[in-house]
């Protein structure tokens, strides 16, 4: 089994929750579950994310 | 009349070959390549009829500081030549089982290199882990060791092998079509003028259309992507347009876009054509959108960058449910990382080989679900990308060096890389 970090906002000092966000790029809108504080919204995007599926989608809308 | 300043290049004499200097005319919204040789007189080709504003087209492609050099003279890429290979053409074989209305090859000679000279030239052209490499002819499937040539193909290091053909023998022959495909071949680019037998026997001399999808459905069965390429003929098939893209998407994810070639006067034409003999980038931005009703747009389909703007288009694609189109690409929105600039051969590679080649079997089946979901787009881009891609070549009536240099396209001819259009430049009779 992976292990299950518990992420805290440091504003807000709660756990954050996988929640349904929003990606807009080059005219083009995405949703994926990102983890989100559910007080102040903040999200937190894992390297692995940015430079993995959201990489990925930047690269096959971007022009040749 | 009005001439345009930024229109100054070179081009030939379509009878003595020579270079000359030229420059761009500009008729209202048509703009011709006019130029004069000494010998032979002056001449005209249009190069764009008005149908989309010429100067938002071209964009940022200024001309070079040293543009007007000679760069016809076939001998291989010289050290001002502006764009690195992004595609090689090796002619594997002369040999050709059509007898075409219009082809850039020369069918007059028979000769088919040795095994060993075809392994010796791979070798020689393959930069590891990148080139793309396209098998063409005369007809590359008549050759019984094609299967070998893609295997050497593989091992000089070509990264992706594409397949230029006509479809007759991948129609008919599974188990020639099975080798090819286990040697290692990424994709296929197949001749495909029109959705009607009488295309066919206008353009070919003969009723093609079973064939066409008989090699489809063959392919589809060994996971090996098509690009269908159509020759655009005035008074043939410029009415088909809508028909070949309808018919290219319905055939989708086996079919993975549709590349139309203006037709070009190549080889055995026997004098320059008339100007309605020609189809421009302009023209068929227009019919694209015109007959396929808005579903395809010309806003959606970019001037190439790899290549000069004048020499092609390209639209990127996915194919949704019921055939639906969803466009990715659209003037001016091109990426963070991208300008109005030139692109490299490598982008442009990467691009063209990850459209055209059909993800492997395990991937499995793309959802066809909420594309707002990054999981779903991505899986559904994989598996059923479409390009709607354009190339026109140039002939001895409209060849512009400033296009010339920008060339990516590059034919490998005993150890020269030379652009496409210079290779098969040919002259007319006076």
């Amino acid at each position: 089994m992976p292990e299950q970090r518990v992420l805290i906002c440091q504003q807000c000092q709660k756990a954050l929750e996988p929640r349904k966000t929003d990606f807009t790029y080059l005219g083009h809108s995405f949703f994926t579950d990102i983890l989100t504080c559910p007080g102040c919204g903040q999200v937190f995007i894992p390297e692995e994310l940015a430079k993995g599926r959201i990489s990925e989608v930047e690269k096959q809308l971007e022009d040749k | 009349m009005e001439k345009d300043l930024r229109g100054e290049t070179f081009s030939v004499c379509p009878i003595c070959l020579k270079c000359v200097p030229a420059e761009r005319i500009r008729v209202g919204g048509a703009v011709f390549l006019r130029k004069r040789c000494e010998s032979h007189g002056p001449v005209q080709s249009v190069i764009w009829r008005g149908h989309a504003d010429f100067d938002a087209w071209i964009g940022g492609a200024e001309a070079a500081p040293n543009e007007k050099l000679h760069c016809t003279d076939c001998s291989g890429l010289c050290p001002d030549h502006l764009q690195k290979t992004c595609c090689v053409l090796l002619e594997v074989t002369k040999r050709c089982n059509l007898a075409c209305r219009f082809c850039f090859a020369d069918h007059a000679r028979q000769e088919e290199p040795p095994f060993a000279q075809v392994q010796s030239w791979l070798r020689e052209l393959a930069d590891p882990g990148k080139t793309l490499v396209q098998l063409s002819g005369g007809e590359p499937t008549l050759r019984d060791d094609l299967p070998d040539i893609i295997a050497a193909a593989k091992e000089a290091g070509c990264r992706h092998v594409q397949l230029n053909t006509n479809g007759i023998r991948l129609s008919a022959d599974r188990t020639y079509l099975r080798a090819l495909s286990d040697a290692g071949l990424s994709f296929v680019f197949m001749q495909f003028d029109g959705t009607t037998d009488a295309i066919y026997e206008s353009l070919r001399g003969k009723p093609l259309l079973g064939v066409k999808r008989q090699a489809i459905e063959n392919c589809a069965a060994e996971n090996l992507g098509v690009t269908l390429v159509p020759t655009l003929v005035p008074d043939v098939n410029m009415r088909n347009i809508g028909e070949i893209l309808c018919f290219g998407i319905s055939e989708a994810p086996a079919v993975r876009g549709v590349h139309f070639q203006p037709v070009s006067y190549f080889g055995r034409f026997p004098a320059m054509p008339a100007d309605d003999m020609r189809v421009t980038l302009d023209e068929l931005l227009f019919e694209i959108e015109q007959q396929t009703a808005g579903q395809i747009r010309a806003v959606n389909l970019l001037p190439s960058r790899c290549d000069h703007p004048l020499c092609g288009f390209h639209g990127d694609f996915m194919v949704a449910r019921d055939g639906v189109l969803v466009p990715l690409s659209q003037r001016g929105k091109t990426g963070a990382g991208c300008c109005s600039g030139p692109t490299t051969a490598e982008q442009s590679r990467a691009f063209v080989a990850r459209r055209w080649q059909r993800p492997p079997r395990s991937a499995g089946s793309a959802p066809c679900g909420d594309f707002g979901d990054m999981e779903t787009f991505l899986r559904r881009i994989q598996s059923h990308g479409f390009t709607v891609t354009a190339m026109a070549f140039q002939d001895a009536g409209n060849l512009d060096v400033e296009r010339l240099r920008r060339c990516s396209l590059h034919v490998f001819d005993n150890g020269r890389f030379v652009p496409f259009c210079a290779h098969y430049l040919s002259g007319w009779r006076a």
